[in-house]
């Protein structure tokens, strides 16, 4: 199990290498998405950080707290899609028929497909989300160490959401925009605390948009030093992730080849 | 007139070819139900934690039906920087250059009509969402015929800010950073998440000199405290901003227009 987990870690770096290549192609254009998504999300930070400080939506919620879930959410968002950059289009890939040059390869097919692409503008996120957490909360060795704990597992959720989501192209036919929909959705609710919601939408942010896992669990942990928090964290993007894979594969026998001539470079 | 009436038949074409994605407008609306759900969650969490029935003279009622405006506003914004970027960069530009037709005013037609039935469609469903969360608005029919009279003009200057933005691909590779940062300050300093009379003083007179404001607070404010001199005065604001922001589109198209190098074919 070591080796095989060892061999595909290595198989990420070797993709990773290779998108970063295709991406630095075109420099300008790289660089340009790279930093104005960064930008992006100091606006958003700014703007929260304004807000929570001037009217009390959470009580004993301060702008080090709010820092701290934008922190969260853009690191494990953008390296979710840096690396797995190919979850983003599987709605499209599996509409338009594009498995075919996927299933031709001696690998598992969705470890292999998500690593396809690289997201340019999720690079800015991930670094948003380090440059945040370090400079603005100066964190101690500890909370750093859970803070990119926490990162890889919020994107481990993205990576599983993302790929649940673009499955739904399986059963629905073209659902580019209801995946594009829901994954925002998910992105929407994990910005805000967990703690202004309550009832049935408190169930729902559990379940069909897991954003528990994302801003709740992970910042209570990261405030708390509450290593249980961590673990359910952990739990809820593990769980969300093995739910994507069982749905992809189910879904996978009903894909028909569309006879789409493709070729990878 | 016949000058009028092809733009007016490129705005009705745009507007048409809208009407058939039926996909897009339900993802759309989808997340619209999404958003004003958080919105109102996150008011209501401040109004009940300050213990105060008013903000700035809002009250949550009219919060939300001022966020359900300004959603419909930022939700119909036009794509016409992607469409410039497409053109220059495929050289599709120069078949819209032989055409007899201006290609900024083309652009504004066709934006236009696209623009409207997406407000239209998106509005329909904004005001169901805010009557059942806000209640039934006081004033309505006024307010209603004020934004209408606003919007023509605010959907103009959200134009050219986007048109100025694409005109930069004939000098950039890409636009999409900066069509992101400048669509995040639209937000933001244009009131899309609050009214910018909720601002800290200091902040509004500085958003108050910049055109964002008068695209979507100032039509989305008179919704929920509709006022003819504050009509009057937003008209003139928009006219101001129309003439500084067409000049500009005008100076840097003309400047664009030198750089294109056409080899027949």
């Amino acid at each position: 199990m070591w080796k095989k987990l060892a061999n595909y870690l290595d198989l990420v770096y070797s993709y990773f290498g290779f998108n970063l290549k295709a991406k630095l192609e075109y420099r300008g254009a790289f660089i340009c998405q790279v930093t104005a998504m960064f930008v992006n999300d100091c606006i958003w930070l700014a703007y929260f950080v304004m807000v929570f400080d001037h009217y009390p939506v959470v009580p004993g919620w301060t702008s080090a707290d709010v820092a701290t879930l934008w922190a969260v959410t853009a690191a494990g968002f953008g390296i979710a899609h840096c690396l797995f950059g190919n979850t983003l289009e599987l709605a499209r890939i599996i509409a338009m028929g594009g498995l075919d040059v996927w299933l031709l390869y001696p690998r598992a097919l969705l470890p292999h497909l998500v690593l396809g692409k690289m997201s340019a503008s999720s690079l800015g996120d991930a670094l948003f989300g380090y440059a945040v957490y370090i400079l603005f909360l100066r964190p101690d060795w500890q909370h750093l160490l859970l803070f990119t704990v926490l990162t890889i597992s919020v994107a481990v959720l993205f990576l599983g959401f993302s790929v649940l989501s673009g499955s739904l192209s399986f059963y629905l036919g073209n659902s580019e925009t209801l995946s594009e929909s829901w994954r925002n959705a998910l992105i929407a609710f994990s910005t805000y605390p967990l703690d202004l919601f309550d009832g049935k939408v408190r169930l729902l942010l559990f379940t069909v948009i897991p954003a528990a896992f994302v801003s709740g669990y992970p910042v209570e942990a990261l405030r708390k030093m509450s290593l249980v928090d961590a673990w359910y964290s952990l739990l809820g993007a593990s769980l969300v992730l093995a739910v994507s894979i069982v749905v992809f594969h189910h879904g996978l026998r009903r894909y028909e080849s569309g006879n789409m001539v493709a070729m990878r470079g | 007139m016949s000058f009028l009436r092809k733009y007016a038949a490129l705005a009705w074409i745009s507007a048409r070819s809208n009407f058939a994605y039926a996909g897009e407008v339900g993802g759309r609306l989808m997340f619209l139900s999404v958003i004003l759900f958080i919105f109102m969650c996150v008011w209501k969490a401040a109004f009940a934690n300050a213990g105060q029935d008013r903000f700035a003279g809002y009250s949550l009622d009219e919060i939300i039906w001022y966020l359900a405006l300004t959603e419909c506003i930022m939700m119909s914004s036009p794509r016409v920087t992607a469409l410039i970027d497409e053109d220059v960069r495929t050289g599709a530009i120069a078949v819209q250059l032989v055409r007899p037709l201006s290609y900024p005013l083309y652009r504004l037609a066709s934006n236009f009509g696209e623009q409207t039935v997406k407000f239209a469609s998106t509005a329909l469903v904004a005001v169901a969402i805010a009557w059942v969360l806000g209640g039934p608005p006081s004033n309505f029919g006024t307010g209603a015929m004020m934004v209408l009279i606003a919007l023509p003009m605010a959907f103009v200057l959200d134009f050219l800010g986007y048109m100025l933005i694409g005109l930069g691909a004939f000098w950039l590779e890409d636009t999409t950073g900066l069509m992101l940062i400048y669509s995040r300050l639209t937000m933001i300093a244009g009131g899309m998440l609050m009214p910018l009379d909720l601002f800290p003083e200091p902040v509004q007179a500085i958003l108050n000199a910049l055109p964002f404001g008068y695209i979507v607070c100032g039509p989305a404010r008179l919704l929920v405290h509709p006022d003819w001199v504050s009509l009057v005065s937003l008209l003139w604001h928009q006219l101001f901003w129309v003439v500084v922001m067409g000049t500009a589109v005008a100076l840097v198209y003309r400047l664009a227009l030198n750089r294109i190098a056409l080899n027949g074919g």
